[in-house]
């Protein structure tokens, strides 16, 4: 077992010199500092409550109050499209999908012959005895606000049903599965009249009540819920979003496979994300529909869809606030502004006398517009209106050029660990065989890592290396053979469930998250190792917000553990690192998920030679606190110097094996390596 | 006419729509094959196309279906009409890419494809503002003969459809196959990085995916308006997903997957709105678009896409 959870003396203070000196634990990454953002956000709170109060056009509050209900359609939208990059093009069926489930059980739509099995109901209040001349039937009149949930949890659970075959599709499928999910609700919707009333629409759904008073027509009321609906959405996704959950959605967004290869389920957060804002979709369609009284299929048609990807698109993907900015600025856009300069236009008409200047309608074409902002934006500011992620300050001078100083490994190495006589294996592969089609990438190759052992596997390019390690960890499904580790099975498991067992490893050619921060990468590597579900983000008990400030200490530890190298960049996203301190955060995500077993694909690989002696000793100081390393390397020299044992791989077999100066010498080495002439010289 | 005879007579419905989806699919599968890029902006491509081939009949003194030529006039008249088109299409197509997925090429995620919804928006709204929402009465001067076998009606304009996607089929199979530039294309889709190394213009090989996927979009949205003698604004949308699933169906990136797609998706439409119902044809035809995405991905000819890591 790895003792990486006890540092080496010094660390710790040097993580907490960092901290102090950078405000990492920020809620908003969006204001410049905490009081600022408290001062903002009371504002825009004072500023929407007294709108209506100050502003007495009921008109206006109306188009507020549909620019509320898309904000937080826009909101949903980021958690599935800006937080777990799953392009959804049929959101809008959600949409439908709450507003039909409210709009069909309070209205007269339905009307069922009445019998005594819906006598409870009755006594809940959920449905009435209708009497009439023609029989008895029951009437559905379930309330607003306990439809608010249901209609939440009904879409979710459509955007689970939908989502389990379908979520597993690569990005642009995905679009398109949705697309046609989005076409055939409001066509299932037109064609089963019986439920739906078909293209004609749901009429008289009733008006939400609240203490006996009846919110009717006006809308002020319905302005307030879409106020408090939008605050509650807000803070769902912030709270979401700066939890393990979002983290894990913001690495299924930026690459899946090594999501999946730290330790995530894709299956269930993906699911997640769509059910989140599946739910959030279905709260706003009871909102809406409860406002307008009336639900057709037209309502909800691609075209809607589209719309809310603008305002997500425009405010910012995977920002928060500005989804919201983005939904208002549109919305009012498409009802104020256009209205206003329509009518200006008109006037100017009259006043120069041009004909068509006078019967311009620039309402009709906010499409056009829309189109035009989502060119605009995807060619020249992807990030949107308010960008998700603040740009971090470049280091100055003097961190840039300073000594660099190497951090925890260094103090160990002198104090190696007591090792057992005879180590047990750790690491089990026996007649391990990976056929792709006609290619045999491995073929019937034996390995054993022992406890606290270094075990390296070399070998010329192609010869089956790298998917010794994509077999071990899940990757790729072996043909045959079976692989042991810590006395159970590994073979057939996924790559994050072998993450969980504790093999933790680093890729070839470097997957990191790119657009998330050096911590957050290594934050995401302890995602197995954290417990807070959804509930406990949302609620922010005190346990979750005690296990994320000490996962947030441990990675500044780890981060610590390579000097000054990573600390001062711990906010800077991991695309603007150099080569080597890629390389670096890598081993320092792996090694956040408290690895039994480190795999290391060519760590030293693009190192200059001072570096690869730096991080060669950082590894062996590793091992030396009890890591067992399985390590694919090309320097030789890097091999000798750390390995205990080296396995040679050639075309898929294993063709040597044995202590490093051994190996070396071995003339079928040499030959895989250099060619039969080269043996024989 | 008996059941049978229906049947049949939707078959050659059928085979007349799939005509004209085949060879809108091609555009999707020729753009998809090299850049892996679902681009929106083909369905209203193929939108625009159908007025332009609307106007240019009109140029030349056509209007609605009185106006019938025959023999050579028809063929002159025909040929220009869907050079024009074609050619049009493609430039529309060509400037498309070039002016806003080209700075995107090397962007990760879905900014292109978003980037395409943006464009197809524009090109409908364009159209919807400039031509107004009312659909059109599409200028025909083919005469209306019709052939008579057994109880099947056989028209002139059928044959001369199946005829003419014919020509462009072969046309494109021996460009693909027997060309240079074919020939890099088919290099390009495999894998660009290597077929620009040697020494293949791949800006040239992608223009020229969108110059004839495009012009095919135009030659279909011409037979569309001949065929259904009105266009609109609004024919983009389903007849361009209705061509996207016949690409997905045959094996999107596969031009022979295209073709075959395109013509089941024709039949399926017509039989099944003959033996279901046509209200619930769209149900149908997007069920099996979900269907083969989540199952068979790779479409009847489709090469399994290999995962890039």
């Amino acid at each position: 077992m790895a003792k990486i959870g006890k540092l080496p003396p010094g660390t710790e203070r040097r993580a907490r010199q960092w901290r102090m000196r950078m405000p990492l634990a920020l809620p908003g990454r969006f204001f410049g500092s905490r009081n600022h953002a408290r001062a903002l956000i009371a504002t825009i709170a004072i500023a929407a409550v007294i709108f209506p109060l100050i502003h007495r056009n009921d008109a206006d509050i109306d188009s507020m109050a549909n620019a509320l209900a898309f904000a937080a359609l826009a909101l949903g939208l980021n958690i599935v499209v800006g937080f777990a990059g799953l392009l959804d093009l049929g959101y809008a069926a959600f949409f439908a999908i709450g507003a039909y489930a409210y709009g069909i059980l309070s209205s007269w739509q339905l009307q069922p012959e009445w019998t005594s099995l819906w006598e409870p109901f009755q006594w809940l209040g959920l449905v009435a005895h209708n009497h009439t001349s023609a029989g008895d039937f029951v009437h559905f009149q379930v309330s607003f606000w306990l439809m608010l949930p249901v209609s939440a949890a009904i879409a979710a659970f459509c955007g689970i049903l939908f989502g389990a075959p379908t979520l597993r599709l690569k990005g642009d499928y995905l679009a398109i599965v949705t697309l046609g999910f989005g076409e055939i609700v409001p066509i299932v919707v037109r064609n089963w009249p019986s439920l739906t009333n078909g293209a004609m629409g749901l009429n008289g759904v009733a008006p939400p009540q609240l203490f006996g008073f009846d919110f009717g027509v006006s809308a002020t009321p319905y302005y307030y819920v879409g106020v408090a609906l939008v605050a509650l959405l807000i803070l769902v996704s912030l709270r979401l979003r700066d939890s393990r959950i979002g983290r894990a959605w913001m690495a299924i967004r930026e690459d899946e496979i090594a999501a999946e290869a730290m330790g995530v389920n894709l299956v269930r957060l993906k699911l997640l994300a769509f059910a989140c804002g599946a739910a959030f979709a279905g709260a706003t369609g009871t909102l809406y529909i409860a406002k307008l009284q009336t639900a057709t299929p037209d309502m909800f048609m691609f075209p809607v869809s589209v719309m809310i990807l603008v305002m997500v698109v425009f405010g910012g993907l995977g920002s928060v606030w500005g989804v919201v900015v983005g939904a208002l600025i549109l919305q009012v856009l498409q009802s104020w502004v256009l209205e206003d300069l329509s009518g200006w236009l008109h006037a100017l008409g009259r006043l120069v006398d041009i004909g068509w200047l006078q019967h311009v309608e620039l309402a009709s074409s906010i499409e056009l517009i829309f189109g035009i902002i989502l060119v605009f934006m995807m060619l020249y500011r992807r990030q949107g209106l308010i960008p998700a992620t603040r740009p971090q300050p470049a280091l100055n001078l003097a961190e840039q050029t300073a000594q660099v100083s190497r951090g925890g490994f260094a103090s160990l190495a002198a104090s190696p660990a007591a090792r057992p006589e005879a180590p047990s294996p750790l690491l089990e592969i026996s007649g391990l065989s990976v056929r792709f089609g006609g290619l045999l990438a491995l073929h019937s190759v034996d390995l054993t890592v022992p406890e606290h052992a270094v075990v390296a596997v070399i070998g010329p390019n192609g010869s089956g290396k790298s998917t010794l390690f994509n077999a071990v960890t899940g990757l790729v499904r072996a043909s045959q053979g079976t692989i042991g580790f810590a006395g159970a099975r590994l073979d057939r498991l996924r790559p994050d469930r072998v993450l969980d067992r504790g093999i933790a490893r680093t890729f070839q050619n470097i997957r990191l998250f790119p657009n998330l921060s050096v911590l957050d990468n290594v934050m995401i590597g302890m995602h197995a190792r954290l417990d807070t579900g959804t509930v406990g983000s949302l609620l922010r008990l005190p346990a979750a917000r005690r296990e994320e400030e000490a996962a947030r200490e441990r990675a500044l530890e780890i981060l610590a553990l390579f000097g000054n190298r990573l600390l001062p960049r711990a906010e800077h996203p991991a695309a603007s690192l150099s080569y080597a301190n890629r390389r670096r955060t890598e081993i320092a995500r792996a090694l956040a998920s408290r690895p039994k077993l480190l795999l290391l694909d060519e760590p030293t690989a693009g190192m200059n030679p001072a570096e690869t002696l730096e991080l060669a000793e950082q590894i062996r100081s590793l091992n030396r606190n009890g890591l067992p390393i399985l390590l694919i390397e090309h320097k030789l020299d890097v091999v000798v110097s750390l390995a205990d044992n080296v396995v040679v791989l050639d075309h898929g077999e294993k063709i040597a094996e044995g202590a490093p100066d051994l190996v070396r010498r071995d003339q079928q080495v040499i030959r895989a390596y250099l060619g039969r002439t080269a043996a024989f010289a | 006419m008996s059941e049978y005879g229906v049947l049949l007579q939707q078959v050659i419905n059928g085979l007349s729509l799939g005509a004209m989806y085949a060879l809108l699919a091609l555009g999707f599968t020729l753009v998809y094959g090299i850049l892996e890029l679902i681009n929106f902006a083909h369905f209203n491509v193929f939108m625009v196309s159908s007025f332009i081939g609307m106007w240019t009949l009109e140029a030349v003194g056509i209007s609605g279906q009185s106006h019938v030529l025959t023999g050579l006039a028809l063929a002159g008249v025909l040929a220009l009409a869907f050079a024009v088109t074609m050619l049009a299409g493609g430039v529309l197509g060509v400037a498309i890419e070039r002016f806003s997925l080209r700075p995107l090429r090397k962007v990760r995620g879905p900014a292109a494809m978003i980037t395409t919804i943006g464009v197809s928006y524009i090109l409908f709204n364009v159209i919807l503002l400039g031509v107004g929402a009312e659909s059109k009465n599409y200028p025909n001067p083919m005469p209306v003969v019709r052939w008579q076998f057994g109880q099947v009606t056989l028209e002139l304009r059928e044959v001369l459809i199946w005829g003419i996607t014919a020509v462009l089929m072969v046309a494109l199979h021996l460009f693909v196959h027997r060309t240079r530039l074919g020939k890099a294309m088919r290099a390009t889709a495999q894998d660009a990085e290597a077929a620009q190394m040697m020494g293949v213009d791949v800006d040239r090989v992608i223009v020229t995916a969108f110059f004839v996927g495009s012009a095919l979009a135009g030659a279909a949205a011409l037979i569309f308006g001949l065929y259904y003698n009105f266009t609109s604004f609004i024919i983009g949308y389903t007849a361009g997903l209705r061509a996207f699933t016949a690409a997905v169906l045959g094996g999107i990136g596969s031009v022979g997957g295209a073709m075959v797609g395109g013509l089941l998706i024709g039949l399926i439409e017509s039989l099944g709105g003959q033996l279901i119902a046509v209200r619930w044809t769209d149900v149908i035809i997007f069920s099996i678009l979900i269907l083969v995405l989540v199952f068979v991905p790779s479409g009847l000819f489709g090469r399994a896409t290999p995962t890039k890591s």
